[in-house]
């Protein structure tokens, strides 16, 4: 922007005008001013005649009146003229002998009003010249100082500006852009740039609106979109664009004024809060919110397909018309204390569907709404549908049921064509025996039935397989909660079993007052499962010779690979059981 | 034999495992009736004064199970003495007649001998 020109040595009034005007400027009341007239014209009157009597040179009485005229204006230099002629009249005559002028000084006196009012009249013209040219040249600066004021303004509010502000001729060139805008626009050199046609600034459909709304301004109208630009340095950024024509003095549009505003910001966290909105709606969750009255204010659409809610009808329930009403007292007096409370509540519960009526097992997580400020504002809920899950864990219970149902009845067979096959060849005993064992096996798995098959406590297996055989009064079971797997339960149930069979018939509990401590520890940091068989009050016992299938079952260990120690002294057997414990449990 | 005399009624569907009840029961030392569905048991029920305990199993097929067998011998002959078995469930507690006991299969032999004991003593 090119600098306003100041008052300076190019002032288009000489020097000496100035002076002059500067002299002229009136300064008095017309009283004072016809005063300051009076007084010199009288006084150079007075010394004139005092000291040249009828010889005096009158007309220098003129350049007084001029002075009058130039310093004090017109009236007081009429003032003046009139007063001089007097002076000019009355010299001429010899006091001694009359006051009254001769014809000569009449007319000498005339000559003289006439040539002073002459010059009086030019002097005046040029004085009003000269003072309302000082006037004007005045105002004439002080509208410059104005302008030059607010050039500086403006100048500042554009720098200052983070819009960029530019101005395109009709064609769209560029032609000026503000300082603040080359900031954000990241112009180094505006020079580089001017004149480009701006449009193709543009990225993608940006570049037909800009077209459009040049076209626009071109006609006189405001136009504004938004668009995709990089900066200079190649950034892209969103940009909120304003078009408007720049009308010239006579009304047309001479420019365009294009002002845009750098809205990436504004942009990115519209989208973020866009992407959260779509993430609500697209959940296959039930997902709602309601006020801490309990009205509901929000369900996204699945939560209304899950409940048979017609998107309208939302706001016009209560948190607790999801509820079936047998659980309605619930869901007021302990879930939502639950959550105001512990700031969450997690379960399972039934929905009622709004259509049917029909109850929906869902697993449900409420937790309290706040603001910013942390003021409570509402309860936000999150629900999955789990009829599917409920249906498939009945369909599980049902298959583990007829599985471990089939599996005892098959087991029965077993014992049953045993013991039609076997009881004429071999002795009662050993039939009782097998028995026995088919037992242990029974129990195992009745145990991980219970668990649907994933895992079982080992003092509950202890318990099953001891009981089984009336034993558990005289054995004390000791040992923190160890989960067996599917894989261990078997292998140590077998095992178990026989230590008990042994000890029944030769070992502790052969005899009254024998006993067993069951005790079992983790050891190596909890890695290792340690499980201790240790008999007292027994008959002294020996190492057997023979290697049976219970000794067998016996040194095959919990997980059915090793891991025995026996150490047959003669108080009693001490076996210990050595295993990993992720296998065991898993 | 101990308690000679005493004669106890098998109810079983599956006949492998009926005959290794009746020889479990004959091995215990008792007379052993055979029936393969809760109407025959009731039928020989009717017919026979005799028989001193039941020893059914509860799943069969046909107009009743073991335990409606077993409410029906309570109601109708409440002296006779009761045993049910089954590998399924144990059943709830109601619904398994007073005095009446329940044993899991496969049967720990042992457990079926004193049962047996206790009830014909």
């Amino acid at each position: 922007m090119k600098a306003v020109r100041g008052l300076g040595p190019d002032d288009p009034l000489p020097r000496e005008a100035r002076i002059a005007a500067a002299v002229m400027r009136p300064r008095f009341g017309m009283g004072l001013s016809v005063l300051m007239a009076v007084l010199p014209v009288s006084a150079i009157a007075a010394l004139f005649w005092a000291l040249f009597a009828t010889e005096a040179p009158w007309f220098v009485l003129l350049g007084l009146v001029v002075l009058i005229a130039l310093l004090l204006g017109t009236i007081p230099a009429s003032v003046a003229i009139g007063l001089s002629a007097v002076a000019v009249a009355l010299a001429g005559g010899d006091p001694a002998q009359s006051w009254a002028p001769t014809t000569a000084r009449w007319i000498a006196a005339g000559v003289f009003v006439l040539t002073a009012s002459g010059l009086v009249w030019i002097v005046a013209a040029l004085r009003a010249t000269l003072l309302r040219l000082d006037a004007m040249l005045a105002e004439q600066g002080r509208d410059r100082a104005q302008l030059a004021e607010r050039s500086a303004f403006l100048t500042s509010v554009l720098a200052s500006s983070t819009d960029c502000i530019k101005v395109l001729d009709l064609t769209g060139a560029l032609t000026f852009m503000s300082e603040g805008g080359q900031r954000v626009m990241e112009v180094s050199d505006f020079n580089a740039i001017a004149g480009c046609p701006w449009p193709d600034f543009w990225q993608g459909s940006g570049q037909a609106d800009a077209l459009a709304a040049i076209a626009a301004a071109r006609e006189g109208r405001s136009a504004g979109f938004i668009g995709e630009a990089a900066t200079m340095a190649g950034r892209l950024r969103w940009w909120h664009v304003a078009v408007s024509p720049i009308a010239g003095a006579d009304g047309q549009v001479e420019r365009i004024l294009s002002v845009s505003r750098d809205i990436t910001a504004l942009r990115e966290s519209e989208e973020t809060t866009g992407y959260y909105a779509r993430l609500i709606e697209n959940s296959s969750d039930f997902i709602g919110m309601a006020r801490v009255n309990g009205r509901v204010f929000f369900l996204n659409p699945a939560g209304c397909r899950l409940v048979g809610l017609d998107a309208t009808a939302v706001t016009s329930v209560r948190m607790g018309d999801f509820c079936t009403p047998e659980q309605r007292a619930e869901f007021e007096e302990v879930i939502i204390p639950a959550v105001r409370r512990d700031g969450s509540w997690s379960g399972e519960r039934l929905l009622r569907h709004f259509v049917t009526g029909e109850p929906i097992p869902v697993l449900s997580t409420m937790f309290p709404v706040r603001d910013s400020g942390g003021r409570l504002i509402g309860y936000g809920t999150v629900i999955r549908d789990f009829r599917e899950r409920k249906a498939a864990e009945e369909r599980q219970a049902i298959v583990n049921g007829e599985i471990a149902h089939r599996l005892k009845n098959t087991l029965a067979m077993v014992q049953s064509i045993a013991t039609m096959t076997l009881r004429r060849t071999l002795p009662p005993d050993e039939l009782a025996r097998f028995d026995e064992r088919l037992q242990a096996l029974a129990c195992s798995h009745d145990l991980l039935h219970r668990s649907s098959w994933h895992a079982t406590d080992l003092e509950e297996l202890a318990r099953g397989v001891l009981d089984n055989l009336g034993l558990l009064p005289c054995c004390h079971l000791s040992g923190p909660a160890v989960r067996l797997g599917a894989r261990a339960a078997m292998p140590t149930a077998l095992l178990l079993h026989e230590l008990a069979t042994n000890a029944l018939k030769h070992g502790a509990l052969s005899q009254a007052g024998g006993e067993v401590d069951l005790g079992w520890r983790r050891e190596s940091e909890g890695d290792e499962l340690v499980l201790d068989w240790v008999e007292r009050g027994g008959p002294a016992v020996s190492a057997p010779r023979g290697r049976g299938f219970g000794s067998r079952l016996v040194s095959m260990g919990l997980l059915g690979k090793g891991g025995t120690t026996l150490d047959w002294a003669p108080s009693g057997l001490h076996a210990s059981f050595r295993a990993e414990l992720a296998e065991i449990e898993g | 034999m101990r308690q000679f005399g005493a004669i106890v009624l098998v109810v079983e569907d599956e006949p492998v495992q009926r005959m290794g009840l009746i020889a479990i029961v004959e091995e215990a030392g008792y007379q052993a009736v055979e029936a393969a569905d809760a109407d025959q048991a009731v039928a020989i029920l009717e017919r026979r004064t005799d028989i001193r305990i039941v020893l059914a199993d509860i799943d069969m097929p046909g107009s009743m199970d073991g335990l409606r067998l077993a409410a029906l011998v309570r109601d109708r002959w409440p002296p006779i003495e009761i045993i049910v078995t089954s590998g399924g469930r144990v059943p709830a507690l109601e619904r398994i007649p007073a005095r009446a006991v329940f044993l899991p299969k496969p049967l720990n032999e042992r457990r079926v001998r004193d049962q047996l004991a206790r009830f014909a003593s």
